[in-house]
């Protein structure tokens, strides 16, 4: 639009023999110059960092936190980024020997393993007749789970261990049998939080379903046919049986996690699930 | 409670700091264009003024309040209306000034329709364009920085908005368009000198020069009276050698020699061509050289000093004289002008002898002025009725002027149909146009040929930068009477009713405004007069250097430059080849800074060449604490040297990688190192 402009005050100054016009034509023309200067410098030298993208379960959008760093002695204005091929841009002005944080959204179109989609990074500042852009692949992966089912149906029936004390009555009762010093990955509820409070260590209670019974998730006891429904199923019971804080394993045909329980175990799970 | 209470204007002043960044944007917006359009409110209709205030005060008031915009019905019925009224106005919509009308309404208009950026966009153009449309009108240095400002002011606009985040300061977008405003400026002055000045690409609308005053073609009684207001400068001389006598400083428009009763008019004769008195100028003394710089009058007329006996040198122009010593062009004059020209204010001109075209110049149109015919009767009757008596008739009207309470004024008042009855009985007293028309009516009633001749008189010596400037209100109206064996001889009435019009610099002062007088009043008049002096130079080299920058001085400049016989084809290739320069210089720049690694990366790149050479044995993208373990079990043990290139490997390594050290710090330290990597043991 500033091109078709700059033509017509330039026929008008021509055709009405206007020096002025002239004078005020190409000094529009010497400033979009110097704008396309200005522009490419709001991005070149601009440090764009990513910050690992959590894991997601499918059909939820992906947030990916991008820290950009600007070195420079200017303000970097209106910086957009964006997905590629999305029109969702997040600006942001980067202040000069700082940085700003700015989130993208990504939808993963099913579970699995994806790398972080290529995004790119445009500026139209300072008249926005120029845009500059670049585009930017970030080695980074997002775990995609697969989509928990919901409502899902109750858990199947755990098995009783071989050396197991406890009878099956006592098995959702929450009892606890006794405490013992915190382990990686005891749920939260289970910490003796007052113990906490005097003696400065971590405390977890011993439940009785912790060590009484045995869950086996495998897709046979799913009932489906479909994998994905399937892997939907025991995704939606690996959360509860975490919830419950049951020890439980998991099943995919010949892969086999040994029973556990806490976040690490989970994750290894839903991760399992999502590279199926 | 401890807060102050603000009074309502303290409030009123402090509110565009807490407004919204939307309404604050739209508000700086709105004033831009306010001052935009404002110096085109004397050209353009009234209802376009107030049509345009109306809609950017009611934007500015919905802006003010955040509230929504009209519905687009609003909008189509305003345009409908625009549309209509405009075509009242102009009985077009299309030429310069319906032009400038529509812009400036639908510029307003599309202020309430700032719903998306593209519809910004389209309001920061418009604007541009108003801002070119006001140099239709005026292209003096005052508009220019008023142009200049609102130029400024918009890109500043049009920076902010595209600072899409928080609400910047305006102060920050102001900023940066200035500076790119002043880094653009070279490119601007580079396409300005260069860029080939060509004709119109094609015919321009009648009305491209309307709204110049200046002289006419036809004399009505009351026209040159308002010229007489006008302070614009009509023309600018510059003489070589001496300025001749006020005297003689008549520079010569149209001749107006018919009159119906109401209006003079160039000649229009019954007779053929070779009938009509010639021109047949006879000159006598020295030349008098000079330069003009004329103002662009829409006409056809080069204003030349009476009486030149060789055309003016042009560019591009061709100059003809008339019979009647007026010097034309071949067509209007629409850019100032600039021409050297001759004269010889000692001079004769038509012929000696009576002849049947002169026939023309005394015809009366009858049944006008009877008292007139009646005073000629009785004058002849007086002093005789041979031809011989009539430079003695010429005398004694003149001396009538002189004593018979004849007075000169600026606000005569509107004269009826019998002009020269009342100016000879009634009123007695006109400006020079009712003299000069009256006194030809009496010459002619008395078959004495006579002629008005128009033009301008006088002007004033610039003791700044030596130029002459004729101002239009310099404007006059004098006679030329036919006498046997003289010929056509110049004769001023006006001079013998007031002789300071003519002879001195006096002028009759139209009463100053109320502004005018407040200011001038408070001023010593000799200072008011040199700071005078000193805008008119100022303004005149804003003339000579930017609105008169034309073909010829840019072919002037080629020429200068080393080109023989340069034409717009060479501007051409200069333009290009500066491009291309300048373009070549950003790219190598660019590529240059591509180069530039980072001084850390580029000292370990050095490192490891080197290292190389020693016969080190390297992987790609070593960093330095893997160099210094490939030093170790490469090199003997026993090197002298090894302990000094790992100690520099792993400094440099924590030159980068040590925990926070600050910029500066880090700078010296790499300095340090890359002093110590030049006096490292290298092998020969």
């Amino acid at each position: 639009m500033l091109g078709a402009t700059l033509l017509v005050m330039l026929v008008a100054s021509i055709n009405y023999q206007l020096n002025l016009g002239y004078v005020l034509t190409f000094l529009l023309a010497g400033s979009a110059v110097v704008a396309m200067h200005i522009s490419h410098a709001t991005l070149r030298g601009l440090n764009i960092n990513l910050i690992a993208p959590g894991a997601v379960f499918a059909g939820a959008t992906a947030i990916i936190d991008i820290k950009m760093n600007n070195p420079g002695q200017r303000t970097r204005y209106g910086v957009g980024l964006a997905v590629q091929g999305t029109d969702h841009w997040a600006w942001t002005d980067v202040p000069p020997q700082g940085s700003s944080a700015v989130q993208v959204a990504f939808h993963p179109p099913r579970r699995g393993v994806y790398r972080v989609p290529a995004l790119t990074a445009e500026t139209r500042f300072p008249l926005g007749t120029f845009r500059v852009w670049t585009v930017w692949r970030p080695a980074a992966q997002v775990m995609v789970y697969p989509a928990p089912e919901a409502p899902a149906p109750a858990l199947p029936p755990g098995e009783l261990q071989a050396h197991g004390t406890t009878s099956t009555a006592r098995q959702a009762s929450g009892d606890f049998d006794g405490v013992r010093a915190y382990r990686r990955g005891d749920p939260l509820k289970h910490i003796v939080w007052k113990k906490w409070a005097k003696s400065d260590q971590l405390i977890s209670r011993e439940s009785s379903e912790s060590h009484g019974q045995t869950l086996w998730l495998g897709t046979q006891d799913t009932g489906l046919t479909d994998s994905e429904k399937q892997l939907s199923r025991l995704c939606a019971w690996v959360l509860q049986a975490d919830t419950a804080g049951l020890d439980y394993g998991l099943r995919l045909g010949r892969l086999e996690i040994a029973p556990a329980h806490g976040e690490l175990h989970k994750n290894r799970c839903l991760q399992a699930l999502a590279r199926q | 409670m401890s807060a102050t209470a603000l009074s309502p204007w303290q409030r009123w002043l402090a509110a565009p700091g807490h407004l919204p960044r939307d309404s604050r944007d739209t508000l700086f917006m709105l004033l831009v264009i306010f001052w935009v359009v404002l110096p085109q409110v004397g050209n353009l209709p009234v209802w376009c003024t107030t049509l345009s205030a109306g809609v950017l005060v009611w934007r500015g008031w919905l802006a003010w309040g955040a509230r929504a915009l009209p519905s687009r019905w609003w909008l189509l019925g305003l345009l409908g209306l625009t549309l209509a009224a405009t075509w009242l106005s102009h009985k077009t919509l299309l030429g310069r000034d319906a032009g400038v009308t529509l812009i400036v309404v639908l510029l307003a208009l599309k202020t309430l329709e700032l719903r998306a950026q593209r519809d910004a966009f389209v309001v920061f153009f418009l604007s541009f364009f108003v801002i070119l449309s006001n140099f239709f009108f005026s292209q003096s240095l005052l508009t220019a920085a008023a142009m200049l400002i609102a130029t400024l002011g918009l890109l500043t606009a049009l920076v902010n908005a595209h600072m899409p985040v928080g609400k910047p300061p305006l102060r920050d977008a102001a900023r940066i368009a200035g500076w790119m405003a002043l880094l653009g400026a070279p490119i601007m002055a580079v396409l300005f000198v260069l860029f080939p000045r060509m004709a119109p690409l094609w015919g321009m609308p009648g009305d491209a020069m309307s709204g110049r005053s200046g002289l006419s073609a036809t004399m009505q009684v009351g026209t040159i009276a308002s010229l007489a207001l006008d302070d614009s400068i009509a023309m600018r001389v510059r003489f070589e050698g001496a300025v001749p006598p006020q005297s003689s400083l008549y520079f010569r428009g149209p001749v107006l020699s018919t009159f119906d009763g109401r209006t003079w008019q160039p000649l229009r004769s019954g007779f053929p061509t070779r009938m009509q008195p010639a021109a047949e100028l006879r000159v006598q003394g020295p030349a008098v050289s000079y330069t003009v710089t004329l103002e662009p009058n829409s006409r056809p007329w080069l204003l030349m000093l009476d009486a030149a006996t060789n055309p003016p040198r042009l560019a591009g122009l061709e100059a003809t004289m008339t019979s009647e010593l007026q010097w034309l062009t071949n067509r209007p004059i629409t850019e100032l002008l600039r021409y050297r020209a001759q004269s010889y204010t000692d001079f004769q001109h038509g012929p000696m002898r009576p002849t049947a075209g002169l026939q023309d110049y005394v015809d009366l149109p009858p049944s006008f002025n009877p008292r007139t015919l009646q005073l000629a009767a009785d004058l002849r009757r007086q002093f005789g009725s041979a031809s011989a008596d009539n430079p003695q008739l010429v005398a004694a009207v003149l001396e009538r002027l002189r004593s018979g309470g004849y007075t000169y004024t600026l606000d005569p008042g509107v004269f009826g149909q019998h002009s020269a009855d009342e100016f000879w009985f009634d009123r007695r007293e006109g400006f020079c146009e009712h003299i000069a028309s009256s006194f030809v009516i009496l010459l002619r009633a008395m078959d004495i040929p006579a002629r008005v001749v128009t033009g301008y008189q006088g002007g004033e010596l610039n003791a700044v930068d030596g130029f002459f400037i004729v101002r239009q209100r310099d404007a006059h109206a004098w006679t030329e009477v036919w006498l046997d064996k003289k010929g056509w001889v110049r004769v001023d009435p006006t001079s013998s009713v007031a002789p300071g019009r003519t002879g001195t610099l006096q002028r009759l002062q139209s009463p100053p405004g109320l502004i005018g007088g407040a200011l001038l009043g408070t001023v010593n008049p000799a200072f008011a007069l040199q700071m005078r002096a000193m805008w008119d130079a100022m303004n005149n080299s804003w003339n000579q250097w930017v609105l008169n920058y034309s073909e010829g001085k840019q072919l002037n400049l080629l020429s200068q430059l080393g080109f023989e016989s340069p034409s717009w084809e060479d501007l051409i290739v200069v333009l290009a080849a500066l491009l291309t320069l300048t373009s070549l210089a950003g790219a190598g720049w660019a590529f240059w800074q591509r180069q530039r690694h980072d001084p850390w990366v580029k000292l370990l790149s050095e490192a490891e060449i080197k290292l190389t050479k020693m016969g080190v044995h390297l992987p790609a993208q070593c960093p330095p604490r893997q160099m210094a373990r490939q030093l170790q079990t490469q090199l003997a043990p026993t090197h002298p040297d090894l302990a000094a290139f790992c100690d520099w490997l792993l400094r440099l390594e924590a030159v980068r990688y040590a925990p926070a050290i600050g910029q500066i710090a880090m700078k010296t330290r790499l300095a340090t190192l890359q002093r110590e990597f030049k006096q490292l043991p290298w092998p020969p």
